[in-house]
């Protein structure tokens, strides 16, 4: 029963240990169990927080056997990609220079909040070293690896968090997304993942990367499940110097509403143009599915925003390693080193023009949301390529893998909007694809209530890999 | 302002030295392939004309 309930779902786990079918303690032994096992392998975890897991499951039984009400997420185990604040733990950021720093004084505000809906954290995971990754390769920890076939990789820069959910370590882990870092792991791994608004979650403990992109998420195996963790992280920060004051709207209660009413369209033009059949065919198979096929839209300057993102990233990222790369550039991981020195050299002048670009670019694509309430893309413009896969042919020309996996994610993180990559799988294939369900600013409730609504409906899965 | 004339030999070269950072010839070659992605997304970008007076977006707020 142990094993069934760790394939299934954090929401499951945590009803399971209510009604006293299981014990914490027994769920994240079995965790703990499972990740020693099958790490080595999937290159997913590089901490485990054992002794914490286990005395917060204690603590979790103790609860129940006093007849306490236990949270939403009660015993349910839970990751995050390292460059969350773990109390104990140097905040590595996936590098080898951050591993100098003292360990963590307290956890990220949402683990704090993941632990309070009664979740059990069990430990970090592996990622892209700075976040500044696509493919989940990563010169010190070695590469995450894709669960549904070793030898592809697992997409990145939340590498690990992917390879722990879809290789059944846990049902949910955190990520970051500055330009598509959980919606690409998310997409080669064939996981849920939500990148909600920005501003939204609070982002306190946690390694920047691009002040002015960088969001937190989950990825999970059930939309269900991203609704329940995306509920328990949300509520305002005071440190949090970009969160809106939003009120904290949970999404749960609302995923058994109608979908039929939405006005849901495919975009056109720069996301199909550059999209392999595998990508076209998947997005095609969700239209289908929601009766949107025919409604086809533009998002005007796409590929602009993808550029003007591209530049921000750049200067933002080498603004913030500035000293480092001056200091200890020999300690960087090389792929991610000269990325960095690149953007050093970059003139200011073209990033101001994409700040200006930016605020014309969200005004036109808020426009565009008064005629549509979901916008559906693909989520990476190809499978999982294979691990040591340095290019691959898009729209007629070869291109570097590392740069371009994220070119159909950047321009929707360009300006913040939420969405959820669902994963489609083809009769035949080993590897999935996702799909990104793109809602407008703060309509979180909505992106998850389709991808709900196509999970319910088959349309859409995440199962645990099965190669073991 | 456009990306035009901008040389990214001329400027690894030059400016690299003047930024402190050190670079062995392994490191040189993958910056000017980076920095040569840099132009041509800013050739993108300066397609888009904008007015003098449009406001950006430093920090988002969507």
């Amino acid at each position: 029963m142990t094993a069934a309930l760790l394939d299934g779902t954090a929401q499951a786990i945590a009803a399971a240990i209510g009604t006293g079918d299981v014990s914490a303690r027994e769920i994240a032994q079995a965790t703990l169990d499972r990740i020693e096992a099958r790490n080595g392998a999937l290159g997913a975890f590089t901490d485990m927080t054992a002794t914490r897991a286990l005395a917060k499951a204690d603590a979790i039984d103790t609860a129940r056997a006093r007849r306490e009400s236990l949270g939403p997420l009660a015993g349910a185990p839970f990751a995050v990609k390292n460059l969350f604040d773990v109390e104990g733990l140097p905040t590595r950021a996936g590098s080898k220079i951050n591993r100098d720093r003292p360990p963590a004084k307290a956890d990220a505000t949402v683990i704090a909040r993941l632990e309070a809906a009664g979740g059990v954290l069990v430990g970090a995971l592996n990622m892209g070293e700075f976040a500044y990754d696509f493919t989940g390769r990563n010169v010190h920890d070695g590469p995450s690896r894709n669960p549904h076939d070793l030898e592809h990789m697992t997409g990145g820069s939340s590498g690990g968090s992917a390879a722990a959910v879809a290789g059944g370590l846990v049902p949910f882990a955190l990520g970051s997304d500055t330009n598509g870092s959980i919606r690409v792991p998310s997409s080669f791994c064939g996981l849920f993942g939500l990148k909600p608004t920005y501003g939204r979650l609070s982002r306190v403990g946690t390694f920047p990367f691009v002040a002015s992109l960088d969001h937190v998420g989950p990825l999970a195996r059930s939309a269900g499940d991203l609704a329940l963790s995306y509920d328990a992280m949300l509520g305002h920060d005071d440190r949090d110097s970009v969160q809106a004051v939003m009120p904290a709207a949970a999404a749960s209660p609302t995923l058994n509403e109608r979908v039929a009413g939405l006005r849901i369209a495919r975009l056109g033009g720069y996301f199909a143009r550059s999209a392999d059949p595998s990508a076209t065919s998947a997005v095609g198979a969700i239209a289908r599915a929601l009766k949107a096929e025919d409604r086809v839209v533009e998002l005007a300057q796409a590929e602009q925003a993808r550029s003007a993102a591209y530049l921000i990233t750049m200067v933002e990222g080498a603004a913030l390693h500035f000293a480092r790369l001056r200091e200890r550039a020999q300690d960087f991981d090389p792929e991610v080193r000269d990325r960095l020195i690149a953007g050093t050299m970059v003139p200011g002048a073209w990033v101001a023009q994409a700040q200006k670009f930016r605020r014309q670019f969200h005004a036109t694509t808020l426009a565009l949301f008064r005629e549509v309430d979901i916008l559906l893309a693909p989520a990476t413009p190809c499978r999982a390529p294979r691990l040591e896969q340095t290019t691959f042919v898009l729209d007629g020309r070869e291109m570097l893998v590392r740069p371009n996996i994220g070119l159909f994610t950047q321009p929707i993180s360009f300006i913040g909007l939420p969405v959820v990559t669902a994963p489609v799988w083809t009769e035949g294939e080993k590897l999935p694809i996702g799909v990104q369900i793109i809602a407008a600013p703060w309509r979180e409730d909505l992106a998850l209530r389709v991808a709900w609504a196509l999970e319910r409906d088959g349309v859409v899965r995440a199962p645990v890999a099965t190669l073991y | 302002m456009t990306a035009k004339g901008f040389d990214p030999e001329a400027v690894v070269d030059a400016m690299a030295p003047l930024l402190g950072l050190t670079l062995t010839p392994e490191s040189r070659a993958q910056t000017l392939v980076h920095l040569r992605i840099a132009v041509e997304q800013a050739e993108k970008l300066f397609s888009v004309p904008l007015d003098d007076e449009q406001e950006p977006a430093p920090v988002f707020t969507a």
